[in-house]
């Protein structure tokens, strides 16, 4: 829950949040500043969402990553140093993310968030939500009404399952050092997915593939900054969040808000 | 299967190592880009920036901490970028874009070149170079919650300046010495003030009654005789506003009943101003002393300190207090010292602040916050990281494209706050060709003037027009006359004899041309004179096929502005619905999917006006220069912003 409100807001906040206050108010930043968030996952994406809430004055950000710094983790994210390869990535990104603003209070956890007891999730503050994700992926597509609908949906919905497929099946995410086998696997289940839901598999090309091995800067930046805003409008409690899907297509520049779910 | 380097392709992968590219400004959008390229694998990158870190940056730009403020922005902005990508091969340069080291060949240097700005006059420059090496470059701005991205490149795009940019607004000088009505025009008088008294002093920024206001004349002839009779008059109107303040020892209460009660007590006799208008009411130092309430002390409020509105004596103390801590200042710095208005330098945001407040108060207006006065005195653009991130992740995608020979499928987009009709909250765009009118990237570029050249000196030509209008750094003018006269030279002190001189004592008249070059932009602007008596009052020149200057607040969009003015209590952006509405319609919503089948021209189709490009307006079209000392510095408005509808 929102920690009970600290009234009064210090020169130095002032001056340093002055810029934001000035879009979103004080009271959207007093909100901010007593709110506790959890994130979980300290990849590229995961970066970006840090530094934008530690920088939007957060009271508190845990940072949730069981998996080791590897070679690619310091390509793709910029909290991590160089020197911290095999390393837990969430204490690895600690200090950097610390630095971003010392008025955020910042703990690393190197634990699975499977393993984490209900109450842990306790201490953080809640942020809506429409629908649970597996409502949303569970969309009855043969229907005539889904079907009229198929055209103004994003392509990226499609890679969404396919990729949630394979994270599923192999407890993991593609990987690079595998190449041509999970490259295999991903076009069959990308014909599986298609053909239960009633789809043609032309739907999502071959060349899908190769945007599913690593994360990219420049996308992480694009999503990251989306993403950021809207924890900040649910913390804030300010402005309606976006309802519910964000599709980002970083060839065409596209940025789509859709929504998949009950009706 | 493609081989890849990550997340490219190799070929591309490899380019990304080898070419060189450069960032223009290292604020938000800069930081969080030069982030991004490195990430991305660029190698060799130029960044460069003439400002130093401010604590207000730090919200954003987080490639800065508490202990770099003061420090240049290029430089830590290297240092931060360089720690999670050692093997990047990164040169900060501490300086100004405009300044002539960085020539053609400069630019030639890089494979790109990104802007990051927050400035009209560095982005025409740069725009001017890079069509002048054919360099493809991506331009950008942000506001708010609001972004935009777009590409140029020459002979396939519009150009930056192709399409006439909103000119800065400006008010008429009655408005700002004799009759304010609004908030703003006492803001205005109060940094004329503060030049007049601390600073440069500047014709164009007269504080004192305007007897030469038409209005408040009986018939024309009395206007003609009131300005002279003011010049002939030996009284104090004819000492400069400076000299005066100087004989007094810039005694505050002086000073204060000389600008709030003896010059109010002049307008007053300007009767027929306040015919139709409230009549301003003087203030008296004594009296407003004797009548001062003791203030309690009021609890520590849960506001900002800032947005409290003082009473009038309040504004009385902090104008005598900043006085005096202005005038140590200037003592400090010596003879002949000037100081700068900066709207982060506390005591001349608390002068405007007690200033400005004072002259609403005798004008019968509300009086507005610290907090308030300052957004709209420093032209603060509020600005979050998000934002920033977001574009400058676009700018690099679309910089990827560039280098891999794909200019065809780079696009504008736009970052709108909410889902448009097409639900789309990033909106790509097809990029426009370039106008064959433009007065910078067409072939032959010309233009057409209207001057009275009988008023208007060569100094003028040179600085309102040529610099502040057409964006030249250093013109060199020709008169086209047969003989080449030369009028200006970039060559300092060669031509100076001409300044005060009119255009008419050169032979220029009615379809004079003029050829105006700028060596260093590469560029020639072919201007035909056209002599016109009849310009508008305070304005000097019009340039034909222009709308006239009644351009728009130069904010990012007039809900924004109205809540600032309207001193809104928290001071926030109004909370929006996003329900999609009507305005959506502004955009010129072409994608290339969305058309299947259909070729790309037909962009043309779409109906609607395009929004306008992106840019920052400031207040005042000062030049930047490299931020040595906090004084120095003559302050932009923060950050990259875009001017819409």
């Amino acid at each position: 829950m929102i920690e009970k409100e600290d009234p009064i807001i210090s020169e130095e906040e002032a001056a340093q949040y002055d810029r934001q206050i000035r879009l979103w108010g004080l009271d959207a930043q007093k909100r901010l500043r007593g709110s506790r968030v959890l994130l979980a996952g300290v990849g590229g994406l995961g970066a970006e969402l840090a530094k934008n809430l530690i920088l939007a004055g957060v009271k508190g950000l845990t940072l949730l990553d069981h998996e080791l710094v590897s070679e690619e983790s310091c390509r793709a994210q910029f909290l991590v140093p160089v020197s911290a390869k095999g390393q837990n990535r969430a204490q690895a990104s600690l200090e950097r993310a610390q630095n971003l603003n010392p008025m955020v209070e910042v703990h690393a956890d190197p634990d699975r968030v499977e393993d984490k007891p209900d109450d842990f999730f306790l201490q953080f503050d809640a942020t809506a939500s429409f629908c649970t994700l597996k409502e949303a992926l569970e969309v009855e597509w043969s229907s005539e009404k889904a079907k009229a609908s198929l055209k103004r949906t994003p392509v990226d919905y499609f890679l969404l399952h396919v990729l949630l497929k394979f994270r599923t099946d192999k407890g993991r995410d593609p990987d690079p050092e595998s190449c041509a086998d999970d490259s295999q696997l991903l076009r069959q289940i990308r014909d599986d997915v298609l053909e239960a839901m009633g789809l043609s598999s032309d739907l999502l090309s071959d060349d899908f593939i190769s945007y599913c091995f690593s994360e990219m800067s420049p996308v992480c930046a694009v999503v990251g900054g989306v993403l950021g805003q809207e924890v900040v409008k649910a913390l804030s409690q300010r402005d309606a969040p976006h309802r519910n899907f964000f599709f980002f297509d970083g060839r065409k520049g596209n940025g789509v808000v859709d929504y998949f779910g009950p009706n | 299967m493609v081989q890849l380097v990550g997340s490219l392709r190799k070929e591309l992968a490899d380019s990304l190592s080898s070419c060189k590219v450069l960032v223009v400004g290292a604020g938000g959008i800069g930081c969080e880009l030069l982030k991004n390229l490195v990430l991305t694998g660029f190698k060799n990158i130029d960044v460069i920036d003439l400002d130093t870190i401010d604590v207000s940056n730090l919200n954003r730009q987080f490639l800065f901490q508490k202990k770099h403020v003061g420090k240049s922005k290029a430089e830590v902005a290297k240092e931060s970028a360089l720690q999670f990508c050692p093997t990047a091969n990164i040169t900060a340069y501490h300086d100004s874009i405009m300044n002539p080291d960085y020539n053609v060949e400069f630019f030639r240097k890089f494979s790109l070149v990104m802007n990051a700005l927050d400035n009209r006059a560095a982005r025409n420059h740069v725009n001017r170079m890079c069509l002048a090496a054919d360099i493809p470059l991506i331009e950008s701005g942000t506001a708010g919650y609001l972004g935009q991205v777009t590409v140029i490149k020459k002979g396939m795009t519009e150009c930056y300046e192709c399409v006439p940019k909103p000119a800065q607004k400006t008010f008429p000088g009655c408005t700002i010495r004799n009759t304010p009505s609004e908030p703003i025009h006492c803001i205005v008088w109060a940094k004329y003030l503060f030049n007049q008294l601390f600073g440069e002093e500047d014709a164009d920024q007269e504080v004192s009654p305007d007897t030469a206001d038409p209005e408040a004349a009986w018939n024309p002839e009395e206007t003609a005789a009131r300005a002279t009779a003011s010049e002939k008059d030996g009284d104090i109107r004819r000492v400069s506003t400076k000299e005066w303040a100087k004989s007094t020892g810039y005694d505050p209460i002086k000073v204060f009943n000389k600008l709030f009660k003896d010059d109010i007590m002049y307008l007053l006799t300007m009767d027929k101003l306040w015919k139709k208008r409230k009549a301003p009411t003087p203030l008296d130092w004594q009296q407003l002393e004797n009548s001062a309430r003791p203030q309690e002390e009021s609890p520590a409020s849960s506001g900002l300190k800032d947005q409290q509105v003082l009473d009038v004596w309040g504004y009385c103390q902090l104008f005598r207090h900043s006085v005096e801590t202005l005038r140590s200042q200037l003592q400090e710095k010596g003879a002949g010292a000037e100081l700068v208005w900066d709207k982060d330098d506390p005591p001349a945001m608390d002068f405007v602040t007690a200033a400005a407040n004072l002259r609403m108060n005798i004008f019968s207006m509300n009086m507005k916050s610290r907090f308030d006065v300052k957004s709209m005195a420093g032209n603060i653009i509020p600005a979050i990281a998000t934002t920033n991130a977001v574009i400058a992740g676009l700018i690099v995608l679309e910089g990827l494209k560039i280098l891999s020979g794909e200019l065809e499928s780079c696009r504008s987009i736009f970052l709108n706050k909410c889902p448009n009709l097409r639900k789309k909250l990033l909106v790509p765009c097809i990029l426009d060709k370039p106008s064959p009118n433009c007065y910078v990237c067409a072939s032959k570029p010309e233009v057409t003037v209207k001057v009275n050249v009988q008023k208007t000196t060569v100094l003028s030509l040179q600085d309102k027009i040529l610099k502040e209008r057409f964006g030249m750094v250093a013109p060199d003018v020709q008169i086209e006359d047969g003989k080449g006269t030369i009028l200006i030279s970039s060559e300092e002190g060669e031509t100076e004899a001409n300044n005060n001189k009119f255009l008419s004592e050169f032979g220029i008249r009615n379809g004079s041309r003029l050829q105006a070059d700028d060596f260093l932009q590469d560029y020639t602007l072919l201007i035909n004179v056209l002599h016109t008596e009849e310009l508008e009052r305070d304005v000097e020149f019009e340039v034909v096929g222009e709308a006239p200057d009644k351009a728009p607040p130069p904010q990012s969009n007039k809900e924004e502005v109205n809540s600032i003015t309207n001193g809104n209590k928290d001071s926030a952006q109004p909370s929006t619905s996003c329900k999609v509405t009507a305005d959506d319609d502004d955009l010129m919503i072409i994608d290339s999917d969305e058309e299947v089948g259909a070729p790309s021209s037909s962009a043309a189709v779409a109906s609607g006006t395009k929004r306008k490009h992106p840019d920052s307006e400031t207040g005042e079209a000062s030049t930047k220069r490299p931020r040595t000392d906090q004084s120095a510095a003559t302050n932009y408005d923060d950050d990259d912003i875009i001017a819409l509808d």
